[in-house]
């Protein structure tokens, strides 16, 4: 098999998990949820009032007409309108799009290079006392919640020592620099931990496996041991693990992007659920979820690229 | 006579464990000359496998360290040598190959490339042509079939036995003076450990290095081995050439593990007996009877065996002949 | 053979209770949950921080040796509502945790057993449920079914069982094959005597390190709850304190964010050790060398 007929069944069999998608949302939002129309209404409603917002928005349709509904939503990208401020909801997602890359992005970037950074230099020191602070410090930044770090750090730093912005954005490179920096920094902080021991994990396996026994017989150096064998081949799980994060990068942070007033679409989701906005939430809830089911088939043509052990004939 | 190589003295390895501090190598002499086979037999945890780690000088520290004696090659000390230097001398000088030819090549790169390596490493004025010419005949001297295509091919795609050829065409490019094989047949078929050894019989002729092999069959070590070492419980208790340590053992623990083969030797005249075994269990490390090692599973043990001599030392019995047993077989 | 399969996670068992026992960190994390614990069962009862609702002293109070944490904006003793939003974690990180535990196990087992068209159902209900964001998952049980404490724990333990799911599907296919279970047939064992008495106990260590992480995310996520507005109503949890914090540190009223803070931390943190010794101890193919 090769690697169009792999990535060309991969993408079949993603046909049936997003019709299945789609049923999860639609059992949420258009059976489980409580009334929209009483939602805007409160108890002060009258039946017709309900009954004709209901229609407006098209819930007294037939259970089967608003699922297919949600599909065709799913799969032509076009979600309505917000019910809050009426405009169209795939506009606003590209709007707020480049705002939360903006933060999302660097904060990849750069703790992405860190953690790695940090787990092969306790990987090469294992077992020394750098190994063990670095350890105690990721376990420590994972036991933290993100929303006190956001609160204290955007306080601390950003009203108290008045370091760096409080809030505000403005779009545009490299006009919104600025904004983003002390953002970046704290969700750098709270992400480091978690990733650090991943990536420690990952690659303290592959240096205790027979093939580095053998590296060390030959008379290689420590270092090139770490950079040439044990990298390469840890590379596979870590990629696989970077690929992964990259369709989260999209849903921006939504208290960071909350709290510094950043017009992203974190804090878009927090607006549709603080104004009961159904079609947005369902909207980033589909959206959200085709990207990461297309970055999963993208893993894992990757790893098959990656490892000769996978290689498609 | 034949040159001597290597020389190992008296030497210690010590563990630090959670339990205390054992040593794995207690006191352990042999020497290794070119062209010749030296077999170190025992069981597992008999300390054999460490003693090849120091002498490669890849004795994990921590836990472990050389605590005592020497290691001599072609009169050099490897014990106190700085690690750059003996970097030097490991693949290149004094290589080693191992028991699992399954996971112990790297599988992200190929196989030509692995055997370059060490190469480049130690023949820095090789050209990279030269390098790959070279690849493709060592892998032509360990017997791989289309060499020249196998060079581009990653370990998954060949099996077990080539798997331990490449291993052996890598241990061998730079020429060493010495080979250390630890159990490198244990895992394979029993027609390709056949293969194996005979392989490497070969290539001592033609390239005339010293061969430390390492195993607990003595099958193995009848076939290919010049001399051989017993050990047990971290020392030697018994070495001689081949010939004689099989027709006159004189340690009890080595006429157990003689006597262990099965035979199916019908012309004996007698009738077909039970396997035997030797009675009892290894002791651990950390829990060795005051006086001979081997006392609580020898028939022959008494008194003097239980720590009013000491321990037995290693001592001649005529023609290269030495055992460590107060009471030795005749 | 049977006896010995379960012999033998029995002595995995006890072998891990001493390794734990004797390393010291991993001994004081557990007293640390121990307490926890502990204090979630007296305030629960009454018998601790039971003034937790009453004002007692001025509005935001700064800490002082009388109330190491001050008070909030109602004069509440911080400290007390600290300790009585531990019982709310405990509560929340158990149940969501048993949830968690159950859905994902039962599913796990009758997909990895059964295989053929259940595995396939199976398997296509827990990669659709993956395939949604956790987070998206989370803020949408949550916005639909409202603040409350149900609410808290319905999303948060309907987002975390997919993990474990995954894991026991996998491991019971392996030992589904296994001697054991063929010698359990061949005495004619029915199907859940198998899974339960057999099966189960060969897979419980993977539940006990599930269960440690899940109840760490489930009190990280409720602070996410806190912040949308979603989370539990008539008691104090962590996640509502710290989000207080956010109107408090412009007046810079530090102590109820500091106060929570620190107490999640702890127990996150000694949660975490703990896993983290568990799974060296219990499973070592897992390990985190």
């Amino acid at each position: 098999m090769n690697i169009y007929t792999y990535i060309f069944r991969r993408l079949l069999y993603m046909i049936p998990v997003l019709l299945g998608v789609c049923l999860i949302i639609f059992v949420l939002f258009n059976l489980v949820a409580p009334d929209p129309a009483l939602l805007k209404l409160g108890k002060h409603g009258t039946v017709e009032q309900i009954a004709q917002i209901n229609h407006e928005l098209g819930l007294d349709r037939p259970l089967w007409v608003q699922y297919l509904d949600t599909v065709k939503s799913a799969f032509t990208l076009d979600f309505g309108r917000s019910w809050a401020t009426q405009q169209d909801i795939l506009e606003m997602i590209k709007l707020g799009a480049l705002p939360s890359l903006s933060i999302t992005g660097p904060l990849f970037l750069i703790s992405t290079i860190l953690s790695i950074a940090l787990a092969l230099l306790v990987a090469f020191y294992r077992g020394k006392l750098i190994d063990r602070f670095v350890l105690l410090l990721s376990i420590a930044g994972m036991s933290i919640p993100s929303l006190a770090v956001v609160l204290f750090g955007q306080w601390f730093f950003g009203y108290y020592l008045s370091w760096f912005e409080i809030s505000g954005y403005e779009s545009g490179f490299p006009e919104f620099i600025p904004y983003v920096i002390l953002p970046v920094f704290l969700y750098v902080f709270v992400n480091f931990g978690a990733d650090t021991r991943f990536y420690r994990t990952v690659i303290l396996d592959e240096v205790y496996q027979d093939y580095v026994r053998t590296a060390r017989s030959k008379g290689l150096s420590e270092t090139v041991i770490m950079f040439k064998h044990v990298l390469k081949n840890s590379m596979i799980p870590i990629l696989t693990q970077i690929i992964i994060q990259i369709p989260f990068l999209i849903l921006g942070l939504l208290f960071a992007e909350t709290f510094f007033s950043i017009p992203g679409l974190g804090a878009m989701i927090v607006n549709a659920v603080n104004n009961s906005d159904f079609p947005v939430i369902k909207a980033m809830a589909i959206l959200s979820s085709i990207f990461f089911m297309l970055f999963g088939i993208l893993t894992d043509v990757a790893y098959t690229l990656v490892d000769p052990r996978m290689r498609l004939k | 006579m034949s040159e001597k190589v290597l020389e190992v003295k008296d030497l210690v390895v010590e563990f630090r464990t959670d339990r205390g501090t054992v040593k794995a190598v207690n006191g352990v002499n042999f020497e290794v000359f070119k062209g010749k086979t030296l077999g170190v037999v025992g069981e597992s945890g008999s300390g054999k496998s460490v003693t090849a780690l120091a002498i490669m000088g890849l004795i994990p520290n921590p836990p472990g360290r050389i605590a005592g004696g020497d290691i001599l090659f072609n009169g050099k000390s490897l014990v106190n040598l700085a690690p750059s230097e003996m970097r030097k001398i490991r693949g290149n000088k004094i290589a080693m190959i191992f028991q699992e030819p399954m996971t112990s090549l790297n599988p992200v790169y190929t196989i030509g490339n692995q055997i370059e390596e060490v190469l480049e490493l130690h023949q820095p004025n090789l050209s990279k042509a030269q390098r790959r010419d070279k690849a493709i005949d060592m892998l032509r001297l360990v017997g791989i079939p289309s060499p020249e295509k196998r060079v581009t091919e990653y370990p998954h795609q060949l099996s077990g036995g080539m798997r331990q050829r490449v291993m052996i065409a890598i241990a061998l490019s730079c020429e060493p003076d010495i080979l250390i094989a630890d159990e490198p047949t244990t895992a394979l078929d029993v027609t390709i450990q056949a293969q194996i050894l005979e392989l490497m019989k070969k290539l001592q002729k033609e390239l005339g290095m010293g061969i430390i092999l390492i195993t607990h069959d003595l099958g193995v070590v009848a076939e290919t081995c010049d001399h051989v070492s017993v050990m047990y419980c971290g020392q030697i208790v018994e070495s001689a050439d081949v010939r004689t340590l099989f027709k006159h053992p004189q340690h009890p623990y080595t006429k157990g593990l003689m006597e262990s083969i099965p035979s199916f030797d019908s012309t004996k005249g007698e009738k077909k007996e039970r396997l035997q075994t030797i009675e009892g269990m290894v002791p651990s490390l950390f829990e060795l009877p005051v006086g001979c090692n081997f006392q609580t599973r020898c028939s022959k043990a008494t008194e003097d065996c239980k720590g009013a001599k000491g321990e037995p030392r290693l001592h001649n019995i005529g023609n290269e002949h030495t055992v460590a047993c107060f009471h030795p077989l005749s | 053979m049977m006896t010995s399969t379960t012999k033998q996670s029995n002595s995995l068992f006890k072998n891990a209770i001493l390794k734990i026992l004797s390393d010291k960190i991993s001994l004081i994390a557990l007293i640390i949950v121990g307490i926890y614990f502990l204090v979630a069962l007296l305030t629960s009862v009454g018998l601790i921080a039971s003034s937790w609702n009453i004002p007692v002293t001025t509005s935001y109070a700064p800490p002082s040796a009388e109330f190491w944490f001050g008070a909030d904006i109602f004069g509440r003793s911080v400290f007390t509502r600290v300790v009585k939003a531990t019982e709310t974690a405990v509560m929340l990180g158990v149940v969501v945790a048993i949830i968690s535990i159950v859905i994902g196990t039962t599913l796990g087992m009758l997909a990895g057993y059964f295989g053929g068209w259940v595995d396939e159902l199976v398997v296509w209900f827990y990669t659709t449920f993956a395939s949604i964001p956790g987070i998206m998952m989370l803020v949408s049980i949550a916005f639909i079914l409202g603040k409350g404490t149900t609410t808290v724990f319905l999303s948060l333990g309907l987002t975390s069982w997919v993990g474990l799911c995954r894991i026991v599907r996998g491991e019971v296919m392996k030992h589904k094959d296994r001697e054991y279970v063929q010698a359990a047939n061949a005495i004619g064992a029915s199907t859940p005597r198998k899974l339960i008495k057999h099966i189960l106990p060969n897979i419980s260590h993977l539940l006990i390190i599930n269960f440690t992480q899940t109840f760490d995310s489930a009190i990280k996520a409720e602070v996410v709850l806190s912040f949308l507005g979603l989370s539990v109503v008539g008691r104090p949890s962590w996640g509502t304190m710290i989000d207080d914090a956010k109107l408090e540190l412009a007046r810079g009223v530090w102590w109820q964010l500091g106060a929570a803070t620190l107490a999640m931390f702890i127990i996150v943190l000694a949660f975490n050790v703990l896993g983290d010794a568990l799974r060296d101890a219990l499973d070592p193919k897992l390990k985190g060398k």
